[in-house]
């Protein structure tokens, strides 16, 4: 089969491939309709996640057909319309039976490098590195995946392709951001990065009860679609002061929750010499992830607000503001989405109308263009929200 | 002897030490970084190299690991030890060289019962253990255990069981004549709220003559306290989640047969 594979920073090539096969009783291979890129590919391309490996087959976000199951998958059947969570969990421990599912026990078949890295291992995530399993991903024709049961799941009748295949992370993590940001009435949200992921923490904020939602990015058509398709009110962090900005539009307050969905390789455009400091330490490798975003939530926060963090870190960070964090009384939480947790009150939501993700699909190509559509990604050109591949 | 001793004792001979595999975390992410940013994969390739070492414990600085492990150690009774380790009290022999102590721990969702049970079928074992091959059964209290060391030569040893308690504990110690004599316990005991049951496998080794942790490296292809946590592990996942997860033999590129499409 075809497949994209990573060789190295910047380096993605489509190759020819073998077909997986079953490796375990609870496998299920999926025929790949529909896979997408996501942000958190970019750290990969760009070489911030040390353990990976040329050849590694990439994408995690994706929609197919049940193909073919091992013995012990019960609840799927050949031909079933599914997507799959792009964490995987055993649906067994500790962990995924409270429904912390990317916390998994027991999903990630390497777990000496995060042992090592991190004192405990998370789950195994698909075309994610090998600190983090090493699966083979889903830009390709075909994918294995693991415990199928736990993982995969049924697209409703009235849910389109479009709709349903950003239900494996993009709705997921942003449902989740505000999830944790414990939104309540009367609160506004400020959500930084309106990427996929952005995107969707706005309107989940919105569906959890937020008063306002403000959404800030670089990107003119991001900030748009934030606009009208989301309800936030757009902020360019090019042309304001975000801080003055932001207590501006919350009468001195500062925002109650607010949403990192930008992660570890924030811009800085406002924050010139702090900017290239991280800059420069991440390029030598002596700071793994640029925090200008987690630095001025930390700024802006209402005091005893919460910070919720879904943008990805993989490594150390310098200057972290603990002394405003600490004397403010701020809430931090943080993770890789439980998409398991999600899925089936957010397909719910997109059946009753209340949200429809399927804006975010802005490119649909072929997986040969798998190069050339991460690059557009990459550099926000075309107004790319996000490339989905039909492989 | 103090308990900060015997750890020492530990990580001294079996794995690298947290310093050390900060280490080569850092400097490998370092050099990884900048030979991938000055496109020499040589260089990228050491520093991933590092990373690797450091992740998997690998001892990259023996002589410093031997300085630690000689500067404390005398010989100690490991009465302290033997106490904090129930199971073990009493079976350690007043050495003329250093017993080598190995200790993992692991939760389990699973009564125990049902783990203990898993254990006590030492035809199970062998799954737990991937150098050994087989053990037999001789009679209520012995068995014979063979395993293959890294050159598949054939270690074969015998043993016998000390205490057995229903749900609770086995120890056992080999008999004489072992290539790698040693003594070892399993317990299993109820975790907190709904968490499982805590299981925690000590071994206790009497390493041949100065040849320390590497010898039952050698012999094993595999440091004993990675032995011992990989063998919990295994436990975990086939008693939780009903196999081991493994990416072996899934598709993957190779920049060889490549076919590039752009
Ligand atoms: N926690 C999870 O499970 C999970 C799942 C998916 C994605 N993610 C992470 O979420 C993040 C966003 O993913 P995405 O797919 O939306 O990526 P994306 O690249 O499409 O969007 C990121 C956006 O952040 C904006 N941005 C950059 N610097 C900024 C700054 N200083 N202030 C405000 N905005 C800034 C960019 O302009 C861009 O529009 C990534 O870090 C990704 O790894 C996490
Ligand atoms: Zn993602
Ligand atoms: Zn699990």
């Amino acid at each position: 089969m075809r497949a994209l594979c990573w060789n190295g920073v910047n380096d993605l090539r489509v190759e020819r491939v073998p077909d997986p096969t079953l490796l375990g009783p609870h496998d299920a291979i999926i025929k790949v309709k529909l896979s997408s890129v996501c942000g958190s590919d970019l750290h990969l391309i760009d070489g911030y996640v040390p353990t990976m490996k040329p050849g590694d087959v990439i994408g995690h976000e994706f929609l197919g057909e049940v193909v073919e199951k091992g013995p012990e998958v019960l609840r799927l059947n050949r031909g079933d319309r599914v997507i799959t969570v792009s964490i995987i969990g055993c649906g067994k421990c500790w962990h995924c039976q409270h429904e912390e599912y990317s916390l998994c026990d027991n999903s990630n078949p390497q777990p000496a490098y995060e042992e090592a890295a991190y004192g405990h291992c998370t789950a195994g995530i698909f075309g994610y590195s090998h600190a983090f399993g090493g699966y083979a991903g889903s830009h390709a024709e075909y994918i294995r995946v693991p415990f199928a049961d736990t993982n995969c799941f049924r697209v409703p009748e009235g849910v389109s392709d479009e709709k349903a295949v950003f239900v494996s992370d993009a709705v997921p993590t942003g449902y989740m951001a505000a999830d944790m940001g414990g939104i309540k009435k009367g609160d506004i949200v400020a959500v930084w990065g309106c990427g996929g992921v952005g995107q969707m923490a706005i309107r989940s904020a919105y569906l959890m009860g937020a008063e306002r939602v403000i959404g800030i990015d670089r990107y003119p058509y991001r900030l748009e679609a934030a606009q009208m398709k989301a309800g936030a009110e757009p902020l360019d962090y090019t042309r304001v002061d975000v801080f003055d900005a932001l207590l501006a539009m919350t009468g001195g307050r500062g925002p109650d929750v607010c949403i990192d969905a930008v992660g570890m390789e924030a811009d800085g455009y406002d924050t010139g010499i702090e900017y290239w400091y991280d800059r420069t330490k991440q390029a030598i490798g002596l700071e793994n992830d640029r925090p200008a975003v987690l630095r001025q939530m930390i700024e802006c926060c209402r005091k005893g607000g919460t910070l919720s963090i879904v943008g990805v870190y993989g490594g150390f960070i310098d200057k972290f503001p603990m002394g405003a964090a600490m004397n403010k009384a701020l809430t931090f939480r943080m993770g890789q989405q439980h998409g398991q947790r999600y899925v089936k009150r957010l397909f719910e939501h997109i059946e009753k109308g209340e949200l429809d993700p399927s804006y975010l699909l802005t490119h649909k190509w072929s997986l040969d263009d798998g190069p050339r559509g991460y690059r557009m990604f990459k550099e926000k050109i075309d107004d790319c929200m996000r490339v989905v591949f039909t492989p | 002897m103090t308990q900060a001793t015997v750890t020492e004792a530990r990580s001294g001979t079996a794995h690298s030490g947290t310093t050390e595999r900060w280490i080569a975390i850092m400097g490998g992410t370092a050099l990884g970084l900048a030979g991938l940013r000055r496109g020499s994969w040589a260089l990228a390739a050491l520093g991933g190299g590092l990373f690797l070492a450091g992740a998997a414990g690998v001892p990259i600085a023996e002589p410093v690991a031997r300085r630690v492990r000689e500067g404390n150690l005398g010989l100690g009774d490991f009465g302290d030890a033997a106490e904090r380790l129930p199971g073990v009290a009493g079976l350690l022999p007043t050495a003329q060289r250093e017993p080598t102590t190995t200790q993992a721990n692991v939760t389990v969702a699973a009564p125990p019962d049902k783990l203990f049970r898993h254990w006590r079928n030492f035809r199970n074992l062998t799954e737990l253990f991937p150098h050994l091959d087989a053990v037999e059964v001789l009679s209520d209290t012995e068995s014979r255990w063979k395993a293959h060391g890294p050159g598949g030569v054939e270690v074969v040893w015998h043993s016998a069981l000390d205490k057995v308690r229903e749900n609770e504990l086995i120890t056992w110690h080999t008999l004489d004549g072992a290539q790698l004599p040693h003594r070892g316990s399993v317990m299993f005991k109820p975790a907190p709220g709904d968490r499982g049951t805590e299981v925690r496998l000590t071994l206790v080794y009497q390493p041949p003559a100065g040849a320390g942790g590497r010898a039952v490296s050698r012999l094993f292809g595999m440091a004993p306290e990675q032995q011992a946590r990989e063998a919990l592990r295994r436990l975990k996942r086939i008693v939780e989640a009903g196999e081991l997860p493994t990416i072996k033999g899934q598709p993957r590129g190779n920049r060889g047969m490549r076919e590039v499409m752009e």
